[in-house]
C-alpha cells in the first residue's frame, strides 16, 4: 500500500445543523448512541491500516480536542504517525484563519511535505460511512494517478447538494461541476480525495483559491490525470438537522444500512467508565438504542440515548435522540425532539407539544418537520410547553422561557 | 508514607461452580460489564494508590488479559503501576503459593524495591466501595502494626467469618476463625489489612515448621495478635463476597434494586474495567424490559426482567429471560425460557430450549449438594443447550458442553451434564 498521511477537515461550522454545532464543531457531535460523528472517518483509516493521521481544526474545537485525547481509542498514540492536531495560529500580518477546504490544507502544506509519504488522503470529517480505504489508495496507485476521488451515484434531485463529476468508461475524470442546477451525470463527489503529494503541494501553491470544491477543482479536473473511484455503500453526510435526525433513527432498523455490530469493521471511539444501562422496574424501553450509562424508569419508544440519559419515572420519550448525560424529569414528554447533552427537561415538561407545525421563523428551511431541537445544558423549566420546529439555544436558562412557560412552534430561544 | 496495594487473586473460588473453572474467581464477570477484581482495582487508584501487585495463581490467563498493562485503571504507568505477580522458580527453592501470608512472603522484594512504609493488603474477590484513605487513616493514628478491616454482621451468621474480638478502643484482643459458639462478638474480617512494612518482613520471615506462616487467617494474624498492636477498622458500607452460586445471584439482582445503598452510577466513585468497543444496546419494537441492567453491544427481541445482561447479549423474539445473570455474548434462541440461571459466556442456548424449569427447587445438585442447592442452575462457558430441551432446577452444564452431552434431551433437577 502507498505510505499515506491522511488529513482530516473538522474545522467547519455547519451551520445547518442549528443548535447543535452552536458549541461545538459537527465533527465532535455525538451520533448512534454512543459516537462521535468524526469517529467513523478516524476508524476506517485505522481499519484500513492508515495510522498517520492529521485532524485539521478551527471552529468550536474544544469538545473534539478533548474527546480526540493522544488518539488512545484508535490506537493513534504512537511513537511514528499517530494522531496529530493542525489548528490555526496568526500569521504576523494578523491573518491565519482558514477560508475553505484549500486553504486549510495550503496553510499546513510545510508539515505535508517533511512527511515521507507518497500519498495524501484528504477526507470529511463529517460523514457517517464504513469505507476500506486500500482500494482507493490502490486504484490510485494502478492508475499513477495525480488525483483519485470517491464518487457515488446520487437521485437526479439532489445533483445541486454534491460537486457531480464526468467519469469516463475508464474511470477517468473529465469535469467537475460543484452544486450545479441540472446535471447531465449524477455521480456525486463524496469528499474523499487521494493526491499525489507532490502534486497537492505543487498544486496548492498555484492556485491561491480557499475551497477544493468551489474554485480549484471545477478548474482543473478534465486536465489534469485524475480517477473516480465508485463506492456504493453507506454513506451519510449528517449535515443538517433533518438528515443527522434521519440517520439516528434509521439504526433502529431491524437490519440498518448501517451495521455497528460488524465484528469486522469496528468503529472505536472513547468508551467513557459507565456501568450497564439500569432499566427501572416501571420502565417499558422498545424500539430504542440504550447506551451504557442510562438510566431509564419512563417510557422510551422508537429513540437513541447516549451515555448517561435519565429518564425519570412517567416521563416518556419518542421518536427522539437524546444527547449525553441529559436529565428528563417526571412525567415529563419528550416528542419528536433532538436534545443535546446535560439539557435538563424539568417535570410535567412538553417538548413537541401541539399539531401547529408552523415552520422556524428563523430558519424555515431547516425547521420545518416537527422536529423541535435543544440546545447543550438548556433549563426547561418544569410544566413548560414547547411546540414543533422550536430551536432552544445552548445554556437557555429557565428564566429565559416565557412566565407561562409556553413557547410556541416555529419560536426560537 | 509510601503505600503498596497487594491483591490476592490467585485463589480458585471453588464454590463458584463453573464460573470459575477456567479462570480465577477475580476475574469473574460481574454487575453486567464489570469484573469481580475491577471493584478492588477501582477502590485502590480512587483512593490515590498507583503502586498495586495482583498476585495470581489459579488459571490466570483470563485475569491477565482482563487487566493488560492496566491502562483503565491509569496503571500503566513509568514509575508504580500495576504489577503481576506470579509463581516462579529461583535457584534453590520453587513452589506455588501455598496460601495468602506464603504468596507475599514469596514477593517481599515487591515491598523492599518499593520501599513501601505501609503494604496494604487486599482480597481481589470482594464487592465494595472503600477509600483506603480512611483505613490507613486510622492506622497510622493508632500507631498500630497491623489494622485489619472489620464489619459488623449478624451474630446468627459468625460462624462463616474470621471474627475479631476487640476492646474499648478497638484494639483486637481474639481472633478465632468461623467460631461454633457466636460468643466472640459481630465483628467480621473482610480480608483488609494495613501491615506496617517492617513489621511483616518481620513477621512473614520468622516462619517456619513450628511456626508456619503460610495464611493471614490461620497462622499470621493469630500470631499477631497476640504479640503486636492490632487494631480493628470499622467499615460500615456496603460489602459482600460473591464467592457461592447463591451470594453470586442475589447479590447481581440487587443491584436491580433502586434503593440498595450501592451506586454504580456515582460520578464521584468511577467503577473502572476494560470496556469492550461495542454499539449502544438495541432494543426491539416487540421487547419487553423491565427491571434489569443491560450493557451495550446486547440486542434484544424478547422479554427480560428482573436480570443482568453483559454485553452482546442477543435475546431473540419470543424468549423470556427472567431472575437470571446471563454473560457476555450468550445467545438466546426463539422462544427459550430462562429462568433463575446463570449463564457464562459464549453459551448458545437453542430455540424453545427451557433452562431452570420446574417447580423442584429443592433437589440439591447430586454432585455438588453444598454448592449449588437454592434452586439456581448454572451453565458453564460456551456450552450449547440443544434446542427444545428442558433443563430443571440446580443444574450444572459444565463449560464446551454440546448437543452430544445431552443423550436424553431433558435434564432433570439435581443433575449435572
Amino acid at each position: 500500500m502507498l505510505r499515506t498521511l491522511a488529513l482530516i477537515l473538522a474545522g467547519g461550522d455547519s451551520p445547518a445543523l442549528s443548535v447543535l454545532t452552536a458549541e461545538r464543531t459537527e465533527a465532535g457531535v455525538p451520533f448512534g448512541g454512543k459516537y462521535k460523528i468524526v469517529d467513523f472517518t478516524l476508524s476506517n483509516c485505522v481499519n484500513s491500516g492508515i495510522y498517520n493521521v492529521g485532524v485539521l481544526t478551527q471552529y468550536r474545537p474544544r469538545s473534539l480536542h478533548t474527546h480526540l485525547g493522544v488518539g488512545r481509542p484508535w490506537d493513534l498514540d504512537r511513537a511514528q504517525g499517530g494522531l496529530r492536531i493542525f489548528h490555526p495560529s496568526p500569521t504576523p500580518d494578523g491573518g491565519g484563519w482558514q477560508r475553505g477546504t484549500a486553504d486549510a490544507v495550503r496553510y499546513h502544506l510545510d508539515v505535508v511535505e517533511e512527511q515521507s509519504v507518497e500519498a495524501v488522503l484528504l477526507l470529511a470529517g463529517d460523514h457517517i460511512y464504513k469505507m476500506d480505504y486500500r482500494p482507493l489508495l490502490e486504484l490510485h496507485s494502478e492508475r499513477n494517478a495525480d488525483l483519485t476521488m470517491a464518487v457515488r451515484s446520487v437521485s437526479p434531485h439532489d445533483v445541486r447538494r454534491y460537486g457531480i463529476v464526468g467519469m469516463g468508461s475508464d474511470g477517468k475524470l473529465d469535469r467537475f461541476v460543484e452544486k450545479p442546477r441540472r446535471a447531465d451525470s449524477s455521480l456525486a463527489s463524496m469528499g474523499i480525495y487521494v493526491f499525489r503529494k507532490q502534486y497537492l503541494i505543487d498544486l496548492l501553491r498555484r492556485h491561491p483559491e480557499a475551497d477544493f470544491g468551489r474554485h480549484i477543482l471545477p478548474k482543473i479536473i478534465g486536465s489534469t490525470n485524475a480517477y473516480g473511484y465508485n463506492f456504493q455503500g453507506y454513506w451519510a453526510d449528517v449535515g443538517t438537522v433533518q438528515s443527522f435526525y434521519e440517520a439516528n433513527l434509521a439504526l433502529l432498523a431491524e437490519t440498518p444500512a448501517l451495521d455497528l455490530y460488524d465484528p469486522e469493521w469496528v468503529i472505536h471511539t472513547t468508551s467513557a467508565d459507565r456501568a450497564g444501562a439500569e432499566i427501572g422496574p416501571q420502565a417499558r424501553v422498545i424500539d430504542s438504542l440504550v447506551s451504557d450509562g442510562c438510566r431509564v424508569h419512563g417510557t422510551v419508544i422508537h429513540s437513541v440515548l447516549s451515555p448517561g440519559v435519565y429518564v425519570a419515572p412517567g416521563a416518556v420519550v419518542r421518536d427522539a435522540v437524546i444527547l449525553n448525560d441529559a436529565y428528563i424529569g417526571p412525567d415529563a414528554v419528550v416528542d419528536r425532539c433532538i436534545v443535546d447533552e446535560d439539557v435538563r427537561v424539568g417535570a410535567g415538561a412538553v417538548l413537541g407539544d401541539s399539531d401547529d407545525n408552523t415552520p422556524n421563523q428563523t430558519a424555515p428551511e431547516r425547521l420545518n418537520t416537527g422536529l423541535s431541537i435543544v440546545g447543550m445544558f438548556a433549563q426547561v423549566p418544569d410544566g413548560a410547553r414547547v411546540g414543533r420546529n422550536v430551536a432552544i439555544r445552548p445554556r437557555t436558562a429557565a428564566k429565559a422561557f416565557p412566565k407561562d412557560g409556553v413557547v410556541a412552534s416555529g419560536s426560537t430561544l | 508514607m509510601r503505600v503498596v496495594a497487594m491483591i490476592m487473586a490467585g485463589g480458585e473460588g471453588t464454590r463458584l461452580s463453573v464460573l470459575s473453572e477456567k479462570r480465577a474467581k477475580p476475574s469473574v464477570p460481574f454487575a453486567g460489564k464489570f469484573r469481580i477484581i475491577d471493584f478492588t482495582l477501582s477502590n485502590c487508584v480512587n483512593s490515590g494508590i498507583f503502586d498495586v501487585a495482583v498476585l495470581t495463581q489459579y488459571r490466570p490467563h483470563s485475569l491477565n488479559d482482563h487487566i493488560g498493562i492496566g491502562k483503565p485503571w491509569d496503571l500503566d504507568r513509568a514509575r508504580g503501576g500495576v504489577r503481576l505477580l506470579q509463581p516462579y522458580i529461583g535457584r534453590n527453592d520453587q513452589s506455588w503459593y501455598r496460601g495468602t501470608s506464603d504468596a507475599i512472603y514469596q514477593n517481599l522484594n515487591f515491598i523492599k524495591e518499593n520501599r513501601a512504609d505501609l503494604v496494604l493488603i487486599l482480597s481481589g474477590d470482594h464487592i465494595y466501595k472503600m477509600d483506603y484513605n480512611t483505613i490507613i487513616n486510622q492506622h497510622v493514628r493508632s500507631g498500630a502494626d497491623l489494622t485489619v478491616g472489620v464489619m459488623e454482621v449478624p451474630l446468627d451468621e459468625t460462624d462463616r467469618y474470621g471474627i475479631m474480638t476487640t476492646d474499648e478502643a478497638d484494639r483486637i484482643v481474639e481472633f478465632t476463625e468461623k467460631p461454633k459458639n457466636r460468643d466472640k462478638g459481630p465483628l467480621a474480617s473482610m480480608g483488609i489489612y494495613v501491615f506496617n512494612a517492617e513489621k511483616l518482613i518481620q513477621r512473614l520471615s520468622e516462619g517456619n515448621d513450628d511456626k508456619p506462616r503460610i495464611d493471614f487467617g490461620k497462622n499470621v494474624i493469630p500470631a499477631m495478635v497476640a504479640e503486636d498492636v492490632v487494631y480493628a477498622y470499622r467499615f460500615s458500607g456496603y460489602w459482600v463476597d460473591v464467592g457461592t452460586i447463591d451470594s453470586y445471584w442475589e447479590t447481581s439482582l440487587q443491584l436491580l434494586d433502586p434503593n440498595l445503598d450501592f451506586d454504580l452510577f456515582d460520578p464521584n466513585w468511577v467503577v473502572r474495567t476494560r470496556s469492550e468497543e461495542r454499539p449502544a444496546a438495541k432494543i426491539g419494537p416487540q421487547a419487553r424490559v423491565t427491571q434489569a441492567i443491560i450493557c451495550n453491544g446486547c440486542t434484544i427481541r424478547g422479554t427480560v426482567e428482573r436480570s443482568v445482561l453483559s454485553p452482546g447479549v442477543y435475546v431473540s423474539p419470543g424468549a423470556i429471560v427472567r431472575d437470571s445473570v446471563v454473560m457476555n455474548d450468550t445467545w438466546i434462541g426463539p422462544g427459550a425460557v430462562l429462568d433463575k440461571v446463570i449463564v457464562d459466556k459464549q453459551v448458545v442456548v437453542g430455540a424453545g430450549a427451557r433452562l431452570g424449569f420446574g417447580d423442584d427447587l429443592d433437589t440439591p445438585n447430586k454432585a455438588q449438594p453444598d454448592k449449588i442447592n437454592a434452586g439456581i442452575s448454572v451453565v458453564g462457558k460456551s456450552a450449547h443447550i440443544p434446542p427444545g430441551i428442558s433443563v430443571g432446577r440446580n443444574v450444572v452444564i459444565n463449560a464446551d458442553r454440546d448437543a452430544e452431552d445431552f443423550p436424553d434431551g431433558d435434564v432433570g433437577s439435581g443433575e449435572t451434564i
